[in-house]
């Protein structure tokens, strides 16, 4: 209970530094909410006046503390360029960033681990070798390049589906789910690749333990062996990877959200970071954040789910 | 007869040259018998013992002669009528208690593994009292409590004895025990060879018990073999072989055995 206790202090203390980094990069970067809202052309004295309207001529600190107090009161403030409440602006947007980001997480679990297990039981083989040469090739091309290449083949060549045709969740979860498909396989694609690689080679070197030999003693077949005892313990590499994959897949969704056209917290983040609307900029980095700890903390618990001896600890 | 072991040798063809690592081995073992395995460290013993269970590398080896168990030559059988054998015919124990268990699998799991692959009418319940009443028989203490723990939470002692339940789980007419109390302090020692000798006569198992330590082997066995360099120097009747070696090897070894009564 002490050890959850102190991981709990210790996210909220990185969380604080989060916001604080935010905030100060925004004090450092030129331009504010109140230039950018009025453009090039404003005068000197129109943006001064706005900037006093918004309060953004209070000092640094004084800004920071206010805006820390309202979240701590639960309002993470009012977006400057969409003067909506920030909260449910992102509310919106969560569902289809996490959608994405489970079905990209499902697609690399689903085939990454049957094609690990198939390449370490044949090791060396001639299957096992072309999913190395492929994996090698794939773990490389960034997934924009593969969302690029998808949209011009399926999208343009094939038009198996209509580019920038973005269903809302809201209107038809079917299509809404239809549409991430082909984005979530661009993300899942490197990531899977990866695992293959790190899964197989926990694989064959688990499986030079004594307790496989014992567990052929029994009379199990190779696939026996390799499901009921070695997978258990080849996963945790994985577990650790793949904790990593999934706060990478939020934050990483940016830039294919930006190739397939979808308007979920990577196209906010980036609109609001151009309009230096850092209410909104603070809020979807610090969720970003919050992910990546809380997958930390996944990852802790799933290590001592699988392995006993560091329950007791 | 049990098994009948016909000029075994293996081959081992993973480097440049073809490395012989047995040659010629050959003896038979009788149903209830415990025989004795002795030999220095690289003596080949530990091969022929892995041959016998069926658990040689695929890969890379030549396998000669014949191994017959119950008439079947294990060496040829397809894998198949192996893994048939294995774990309910043949059982094997190992030198490493403490790594021979999944660590992150239950000991009842284990021990009761073997009735889940040979005895698919057993349901979960009946292999649970299997089980238990198998971690009875090697004299653990709260069969209950060691049936829910993990390896790590048992001592090196325990753990062969967790072996050694889950070895005799399906009823084996054969166990096979390589170097199994090696790993293991003096009296712990004395505590598995007296279980052996329990389950041998009660459960009329036949046991290859594989040492290098001479007194263990004398101690135990009934008929023993000595092996060299993958070749069997002598075999016959534990007495006689003590009291009156033949060959040369033989009488080193027995004049290397400290003379501490215990
Ligand atoms: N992969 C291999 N390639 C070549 N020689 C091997 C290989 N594995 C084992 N050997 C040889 O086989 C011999 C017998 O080994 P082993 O049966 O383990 O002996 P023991 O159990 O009596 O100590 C050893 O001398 C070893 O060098
Ligand atoms: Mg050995």
């Amino acid at each position: 209970m002490k050890v959850y206790l102190r991981k709990a202090i210790s996210m909220l203390l990185t969380l604080l530094a989060v916001s604080f980094i935010v905030f100060a990069a925004f004090e450092i970067i030129p331009g504010d909410a109140a230039s950018s809202r009025l453009g090039s052309n404003a005068t000197q004295a129109s943006v001064e006046a706005l900037r006093h309207e918004m309060g953004l001529d209070r000092p640094f600190l004084l800004r920071y503390f206010s805006w820390l107090g309202g979240c701590f009161r639960g309002n993470l403030g009012t977006s400057y360029s969409y003067h909506m409440p920030v909260a449910g602006m992102i509310l919106e947007k969560i569902p289809i960033t996490v959608t994405l980001t489970i079905l990209s997480m499902l697609l690399t679990m689903a085939v990454s681990v049957p094609l690990a297990l198939l390449s370490a039981k044949y090791a060396n083989s001639r299957l096992d070798r072309a999913v190395y040469a492929g994996n090698q090739f794939l773990m490389a091309v960034p997934s924009f390049f593969l969302g690029i290449l998808m949209t011009w083949v399926f999208g343009m060549v094939l038009r198996w589906f209509k580019p920038g045709g973005y269903v809302s969740y809201k209107k038809d979860f079917g299509a809404f789910l239809g549409y991430l498909i082909l984005p979530s396989v661009a993300i899942a694609i490197p990531k899977c690749a990866m695992s293959v690689k790190l899964l197989r080679s926990a694989i064959l070197s688990e499986a030079n333990r004594d307790y496989v030999r014992t567990a052929y003693s029994r009379g199990l077949s190779t696939m026996e062996v390799l499901y009921r005892h070695v997978l258990k313990n080849a996963l945790m590499p994985l577990i650790t990877f793949w904790g990593m994959a999934v706060a990478d897949m939020i934050a990483g969704s940016i830039v294919v959200e930006q190739v397939f056209n979808i308007p979920g917290l990577g196209r906010i983040l980036l609109t609001s970071i151009a309009n230096r609307d850092y209410p909104v900029v603070e809020a979807v980095i610090l969720l970003i954040a919050a992910v990546v700890l809380l997958m930390n903390l996944l990852v802790d618990l799933l290590y001592r789910r699988i392995d006993p001896r560091l329950r007791a600890e | 007869m049990l098994l009948e072991c016909k000029d075994f040798g293996i081959e081992f063809h993973d480097h440049d040259r073809p490395e012989r690592a047995v040659e010629g081995v050959s003896f038979s073992l009788d149903a209830g018998e415990i025989l004795g395995i002795v030999g220095e460290s690289g003596s080949g013993k530990s091969l022929t013992a892995l041959a016998i269970a069926g658990l040689l590398p695929r890969k890379k080896l030549k396998k000669e002669g014949e191994i017959l168990f119950d008439g079947q030559d294990v060496l040829r059988m397809d894998r198949k009528a192996l893994r048939e054998l294995q774990g309910d015919e043949i059982c094997m124990i190992f030198q490493e208690p403490m790594t021979a268990l999944n660590p992150t699998m239950r000991i009842g799991l284990q021990v009761e593994e073997a009735l889940r692959i040979h005895h698919r009418e057993m349901d979960a319940a009946a292999r649970r009292e299997r089980a238990l009443s198998c971690l009875a028989d090697v004299e653990l203490p709260d069969p209950e409590q060691v049936y829910e723990s993990y390896p790590h939470q048992l001592s090196g002692g325990m753990r062969q004895r967790v072996m050694i339940a889950a070895a005799m789980v399906g009823g084996p007419q054969l166990l096979i025990a390589d170097e199994p109390t090696t790993a293991l302090d003096v009296t712990v020692q004395a505590q598995i060879i007296k279980l052996l000798q329990k389950i041998n006569r009660k459960e009329k198992v036949a046991i290859l018990f594989i040492s290098h330590d001479l007194s263990l082997i004398r101690q135990i066995s009934h008929r023993v073999l000595v092996m060299q360099n993958g070749r069997l120097v002598e075999q016959g009747e534990v007495e006689e072989i003590f009291e009156h070696p033949c060959k040369d090897y033989t009488k080193q070894l027995l004049s290397a055995i400290p003379r501490v009564e215990l």
